[in-house]
């Protein structure tokens, strides 16, 4: 056994590697994250995670309803560490398989993966006190300077393996268990986009707490699935590109390329480009709006539509933000947050999800039927704030999206952690 | 800002004053800080058990001493002093208001609810209306003043957060009505309502500020996550401990360490039994069953920083000790908690003539540091909730830099040592010899924060301002009150 499988066995076991092995692996990670570009490309089939926040046993729990490593390809899109209790051993069991499968596992840079924000989030006071110095905090932090700020996931299939023959399955929706809770399948081309029926994922679905009005039918999706069949339609293209990124787009950005060209390597700075991919989020806005976090933007349908047109994308998948569900779906599908932190912070109460895609082995990508509106509730009609003349002029030009099949999953059982020893207490109690 | 002539007070609206990391340093040497340290521990120090004046422990046969211990009261008692009981008036207004404002249903929204901002707003309308109906307060004398601190205190309806810094905030309300002599007797009875103040008041408060956290599901606004101390709030761990510490004689300082007798021992609080018990009686034991009631897993996991607490050996006089040093340290020293607080003529924001300037202190060695230019200092404090935010909510137009860091790092926590001197050792002294400390630093008890030719409330009577004579700190000159 390798000193490198030791290491994941011990962190598998949620206990922490000494300190001259962390320096070594975060050496090693380095070495490997300098060949990356900052966009990487992935292929599919692919697992897409969110934010982990360093819930340790959820991690655990995660690897059991995707699958374990090298046996499932993962791509991480940040906030590994931060908040929870876990940051460390849940960073550095990741880094670990990183080294060790290079090619099965990739992480990229979340807005957490910084000095200043683990200075405020808790990161650097657990390094403190599981360590007794800072010295691992700032091993991780050097490694966190390599991440990649973004994914292309290529291949993705239009279907989903293991779907029954006549049906183009667009989205399903599993239990940790493997059974599936809902179907939804791909809807028809024209103007089913204006006729799709309401729920929360009618593209004009929820966000930043901002809700519909509109209610839920009982047989559209589930919230957070836009299953509502406001996806483009599919006349038989392959699926189009997924770019994934922590936050979201920026307004210096324009195409993916431009991503390539900046310099990641260095502390996540307060504003530009760099910043933005990582810090802002969608909203029900038109155009850009300013960010009550204090960094990044805030960007609207419009944004997404043209970005996903101009760079060949059928979707974006981000995390970053706490959605209850565990996944959403926004903007006619084109953009989606995947949230992999069950009842965060220990109270939210919220489920967790990941992300499958699956890979295209037909090559071209297969034809999909078009089913009308099979399936589809037809009531609640919702015109929403959609940028019109965008809507016009890309509507026929919206690259279908993958076939995406989310596991939800809850937080793993706690009665097997035993009660530790107490700590000394910090210096304001000596 | 203040002036005294004619006897007339020269109120203001509070403004921010604290737009970078830079004027943390004067922060920390201002009026308002001196007073906010020197209130906190006024009332810190009214709740700790008392021998009661007759019991007096004698010589070594001091079996038949008394001890009388203060509870936490939520009763609608007539017995509360009067101020208090207006005040409890007030809060429980509060809290009927904010069900006019049933939390929104939402299919698939995020965590804060955005009815909260419609009771923020509602609260806004009515709030002035709240103080002259419940207080007194008239317009020009203090309401317009005391009505910033007090819609402060609920939260921020921008993030549907709640923290220490809205928690500040109506601590500095409190401080404020006892700056215009609200809760003023005349017959030495003071001490009555400044416990009053913790047992009935704040802790009226925290209640109704944990049922807007649950109804409006509000995020933490400050936190290090599992790693700090709670996720909202920090008063109730200052008082709640002081209600278990050693008793002390009148006139005495706050004890370094022990507990009541009576008292559970801190590690109890992980005791369901225990819990029940005191929840109801003590603020420590109220907060962290509030906890226990919001948070699903390991409390050893959720909770580290308590849970490590909970082991301290000597007695809650310990733990009130290092509750109030850390927050100095980790609330008043922490540039994203207190950038919001204004300052007005209650609270200043005039340096008190004469401070010295901040030296090193022992938690510098806790700050992170860096090697990178590119990250600012003063970002150890409260963050933004479960949405994350940038600490530094205002970019900074320089580069902050190490010198911030640095800066306020230096700031922290010696004022307050100097300002009142019953909290901050000379590094090392105290911290590793507390017995060897029995004498008080703490200022005499008759010493009262207050203004001095203030008009007061209607149908009050004047405090003999030669009465209130403000806890100076050791570096202010004499009567700096009086300079304009």
């Amino acid at each position: 056994m390798s000193d490198l499988d030791r290491a994941i066995a011990q962190l598998r076991a949620c206990r922490p590697i000494p300190e001259a092995e962390v320096r070594e692996l975060c050496h090693k990670a380095r070495e490997l994250l300098i060949e990356e570009g900052n966009v990487v490309t992935v292929n599919a089939p692919v697992t897409i995670c969110g934010d982990i926040h360093g819930q340790f046993h959820d991690l655990m729990e995660l690897f059991r309803v995707g699958g374990d490593v090298p046996d499932t390809n993962y791509l991480f899109m940040g906030d590994f560490v931060d908040r929870g209790f876990y940051s460390l051993e849940s960073f550095l069991l990741l880094l670990c398989l990183k080294v060790r499968y290079p090619d099965r596992m990739t992480l990229i840079r979340g807005n957490h993966e910084s000095r200043q924000i683990t200075t405020v989030y808790g990161f650097y006071d657990e390094c403190l006190r599981k360590y007794g110095s800072a010295n691992v905090w700032r091993y991780c932090c050097d490694v966190f300077d390599y991440l990649a700020l973004g994914a292309i996931v290529l291949g993705a299939s239009n279907t989903l393996p293991g779907t029954p023959a006549g049906e183009d399955v667009e989205i399903e929706v599993c239990n940790p268990d493997q059974q599936i809770m809902s179907r939804f399948l791909r809807r028809g081309r024209g103007r089913g986009a204006e006729g799709s029926p309401s729920g929360n994922g009618n593209g004009n679905g929820v966000t930043n707490g901002v809700s519909s009005t509109s209610p839920t039918p009982a047989n559209t999706g589930p919230p957070g699935s836009g299953a509502s069949g406001s996806s483009g339609g599919s006349v038989g293209n392959p699926a189009g590109a997924v770019l994934c990124v922590h936050g979201g787009l920026s307004p210096l950005i324009d195409n993916v390329d431009k991503i390539r060209l900046l310099d990641r390597k260095q502390e996540v700075p307060h504003e530009g480009a760099m910043c933005d991919l990582l810090w802002s989020d969608p909203d029900e806005i038109d155009g850009w709006g300013l960010s009550p976090r204090g960094a990044g933007f805030l960007f609207g349908a419009d944004i997404v539509k043209v970005f996903n047109h101009r760079n060949d994308l059928s979707l974006i998948a981000r995390a970053h933000q706490l959605v209850m569900e565990g996944f959403k779906e926004m903007f006619d599908n084109s953009i989606v947050t995947v949230w992999s932190a069950p009842n965060y912070c220990y109270r939210c109460g919220n489920v967790a999800a990941l992300l499958e895609l699956s890979e295209d082995d037909a090559g071209l990508g297969v034809l999909a039927r078009s089913n009308g509106d099979v399936n589809r509730s037809t009531g609640g009609v919702v015109a929403g704030p959609r940028g019109v003349l965008m809507e016009n002029d890309l509507e026929d030009q919206v690259l279908p999206g993958p076939a995406r099949r989310y596991r939800v999953f809850t937080a793993a059982p706690q009665d097997s952690r035993g009660m530790p020893a107490k700590k000394p207490v910090a210096d304001y109690f000596l | 800002m203040m002036t005294t002539a004619g006897g007339r007070h020269q109120f203001t609206v509070p403004v921010k004053k604290i737009n970078t990391g830079a004027d943390m340093q004067h922060f920390l040497v201002s009026k308002a800080y001196r007073d906010i340290v020197t209130f906190l521990h006024q009332l810190n120090r009214s709740v700790c058990p008392r021998y009661c004046a007759d019991a007096a422990p004698a010589g070594g046969g001091g079996t038949t001493t008394k001890v009388r211990m203060f509870e936490t009261d939520l009763s609608n008692s007539s017995a509360h002093p009067e101020g208090v009981e207006r005040l409890r008036k007030l809060l429980l207004a509060v809290d009927l208001l904010s069900s006019e404002y049933p939390a929104e249903a939402y299919a698939d929204r995020r965590f804060g609810n955005r009815a909260f901002r419609s009771f923020l707003g509602g609260l806004r309308d009515k709030a002035g209306w709240l103080l002259e109906e419940h207080l007194g307060l008239k317009s020009g004398k203090g309401k317009e003043e005391l009505v910033v601190y007090l819609l402060g205190a609920w939260g921020s309806a921008e993030r549907l957060d709640y923290g220490t810094g809205h928690e500040l905030s109506f601590l500095a309300f409190l401080g404020g009505l006892w700056k215009l002599g609200f809760f003023y007797t005349g017959n030495g009875k003071e001490e009555e309502a400044e416990r009053g103040l913790v047992l009935v008041i704040v802790e009226l408060y925290l209640e109704t500020v944990r049922k807007l956290i649950l109804k409006y599901t509000l995020e933490p606004a400050g936190s290090h996550g599992v790693w700090g101390l709670d996720d909202h709030s920090f008063l109730p761990y200052i008082f709640g401990s002081a209600q278990l510490t050693r008793p002390i004689k009148d006139g005495e300082a706050m004890p370094l360490e022990g507990s009541a007798p009576g008292s559970p021992k801190p590690s109890e609080i992980l005791n369901a039994n225990s819990m029940k018990m005191w929840r109801g009686k003590n603020m420590y034991f109220s907060a962290i069953g509030f906890i226990n009631d919001v948070k699903k897993g390991p409390f050893w996991e959720h909770s580290p920083t308590l849970y490590d607490i909970s082991g301290i050996a000597f007695g809650w006089g310990k733990i009130n000790k290092g509750m109030v040093k850390m927050y100095d340290a980790e609330v008043l020293g922490k540039f994203p908690v207190v950038q919001h607080f204004p300052f007005g003529s209650l609270f200043e924001w005039e340096a008190v003539p004469g401070a010295r300037m901040p030296a090193q202190s022992v938690h510098v060695a806790s700050q992170p540091t860096t090697t990178s230019a590119s990250l600012p200092g003063l970002c150890t404090g409260a963050g933004r909730g479960e949405q994350t935010s940038w600490p530094l909510r205002q970019r900074l137009s320089g580069p902050a830099g190490g010198a911030g860091a640095a800066t306020l790092a230096q700031a922290r926590s010696v004022p307050i040592s100097s300002a009142t001197g019953a909290i901050q050792e000379p590094s090392g002294l105290g911290g590793q010899n507390p017995e060897s400390q029995p004498r008080s630093r703490e200022p005499p008890s008759g010493r009262r924060v207050s203004i001095p030719d203030l008009p007061f409330l209607e149908g009050k009577p004047s405090p003999p301002g030669a009465q209130y004579s403000v806890t100076r700190a050791p570096w202010a000159k004499d009567n700096d009150d009086n300079d304009g």
